[in-house]
């Protein structure tokens, strides 16, 4: 079996199947859907008269924050399910999770902190929300730095398991913490904002109309599709890896 | 599982909708704004709105009273001030019987209070916004009563009491002692609690606000002092101009694009590395 497979053509052994009909038609509507939700905030959306066009921000910010819980809920999904039968696929997934989790969470801190200059007069403050969604940032950071310094494959898809499920508690932290501690300045979108939150939502007309298309794209279409696209890639990346071990060791 | 996931979406999508129109229609405590691309203004109730597309206009015709809100386009607060009374009401103004200074939040105001005999007094507060000047201004033209409105920095910001504004504005503008008034029960407003002092012919009332007491003013015996200070002293507090944060919006923009481009980019620099890598490997296994 293994000399059929060594006898294969080299780009063969590797996974290079053409993308799923699906996989293209999300990716299209991914694309189509980001498109159409960027003009629904810029364009439909009212203008908020206490803080001007930057208010626009918050359809990509808190969306964001959305779609980095779907891509490290399935960070734990795929760490779980590894764990239980040791199908590699679901490292990949846990991995993919990762990646696309961690630029998401990016996006949500940065345009935050970009909104905070003109809304709170300053780039970063130490506020629960921030500081806990800075700490996820890290957490995430720290998965991919170590997964690449563990050489052994057992080892490093049992351990980045174990450590992608535990780290999900940091998102967890960041979601509720402002319902949690009540000094906190970062605003409440659903529901009502702490006492002392500092710029919001109240002022602008076709919220909902510009949210909810906006949070449903990254709550699923868009995190799902980069990361099928992600898993795609690890398992060939993986794939050229065992060739190259192979011809080196021939 | 197709099922499923379209449940889910389902759920979460009517989750989203029921929470935001819940908390976009939920009791609203907010006050209705007068708004313009320059400024905005609250609106009183009551009050009838005259409101036109660059300057904001109420008027309450029992007490002969109006509060105008606008930017003359002048980078001098007084000759803005002169200039608005001018050409909104067609008042020809002399020299201001009080004229002060005061920093509020969101900038240097210059308080002036005009005086024009029997029937008109003025209050106008100005400060620079941009190349132009906010002015706001209470007319009263009411035959029985004389009003001024005006903001008078705390002499000791430590004490909770606006009676030595009171004392001072009192003593500037009618040339009387407060002490011929008597203090009144305080009463409490939508714009805060405010210090009372009352006389025969006489109302004088003051309300702390941050640093400064925003003092009213009224010679004769109309009762309608609480409504005006109120409604002028919300205009003064609620007025605000849209900030102009267009280049943070681009910024943010930009930043979210670089990120997404650059992991959408590392899966297309991933993938051409991985073909080189392969064509590396057949050459060599060729060979």
């Amino acid at each position: 079996m293994g000399d059929e497979t060594n006898s294969l053509p080299l780009d063969l052994r590797i996974n290079t199947s053409p993308m799923p009909r699906l996989l293209r038609v999300m990716t299209v509507i991914t694309v189509l859907g980001f498109v159409g939700t960027l003009a629904l905030g810029l364009r439909v959306a009212g203008t908020d008269i206490q803080q001007g066009e930057i208010q626009r921000i918050f359809y990509i910010h808190m969306p964001s924050f959305f779609g980095a819980f779907t891509a490290f809920g399935l960070t734990v999904i795929g760490g779980i399910i590894y764990l239980a039968r040791k199908n590699e696929t679901w490292d990949r997934i846990a991995l993919a999770g990762v990646e696309v989790g961690l630029a998401f969470s990016l996006i949500n801190l940065l345009t935050g902190s970009i909104w905070a200059r003109p809304i709170w007069n300053t780039w970063w403050t130490w506020d629960p929300r921030l500081t806990s969604a800075a700490i996820m940032c890290l957490t995430y950071a720290a998965y991919l730095m170590l997964r690449a310094g563990i050489d052994d494959p057992g080892k490093r898809r049992a351990f980045m398991s174990v450590y992608g499920i535990l780290a999900f508690v940091t998102v967890l932290i960041t979601l509720f913490i402002i319902r949690i501690v009540p000094e906190t300045i970062h605003p409440v979108i659903v529901g009502a904002s702490p006492q002392n939150a500092q710029g919001g939502f109240a002022a602008t007309s076709g919220v909902v109309i510009a949210l909810v298309p906006s949070l449903l794209l990254w709550l699923t279409l868009l995190p799902i599709t980069i990361i099928w696209h992600r898993v795609r890639l690890e398992a060939r990346i993986e794939a050229l890896n065992q060739l190259k071990l192979q011809a080196l060791s021939e | 599982m197709m099922r499923t996931a379209i449940g889910i979406v389902a759920l979460i999508c009517a989750l989203l909708t029921t929470g935001l129109v819940a908390s976009e229609d939920g009791e609203d405590t907010t006050t209705a704004y007068y708004q313009s691309r320059a400024f905005n203004a609250p609106i009183f109730a009551g009050w009838d709105d005259q409101s036109g597309e660059d300057f904001a206009l109420f008027h309450l015709a029992e007490a002969e009273a109006t509060i105008r809100t606008a930017i003359a386009p002048l980078d001098d607060i007084n000759a803005a001030a002169v200039a608005e009374l001018s050409e909104a009401f067609g008042i020809d103004v002399g020299q201001p019987i009080y004229q002060g200074k005061v920093n509020l939040a969101d900038g240097t105001w210059s308080v002036l209070v005009y005086d024009y005999g029997e029937e008109t007094t003025a209050s106008v507060m100005a400060r620079l916004a941009g190349a132009g000047a906010v002015v706001i201004s209470f007319i009263e033209r009411d035959p029985a009563a004389r009003t001024a409105l005006l903001t008078v920095a705390q002499a000791d910001d430590a004490l909770d009491d606006p009676t030595p504004e009171i004392a001072i504005a009192f003593q500037s503008i009618t040339g009387r002692a407060l002490s011929e008034l008597s203090r009144a029960e305080s009463i409490l407003l939508p714009s805060g609690e405010w210090t009372v002092y009352t006389a025969e012919d006489m109302s004088a009332m003051g309300m702390i606000f941050g640093n400064d007491s925003y003092v009213a003013l009224q010679e004769g015996a109309p009762g309608d002092l609480a409504a005006l200070a109120d409604a002028y002293n919300r205009t003064l507090l609620g007025f605000f101009i849209t900030p102009e944060s267009s280049h943070y919006l681009a910024l943010a923009l930009a930043v979210v694009f670089v990120i997404l481009g650059a992991l959408v980019g590392s899966l297309f620099w991933r993938e051409r590395s991985l073909r080189k890598d392969l064509a590396l490997l057949e050459r060599l296994a060729g060979e």
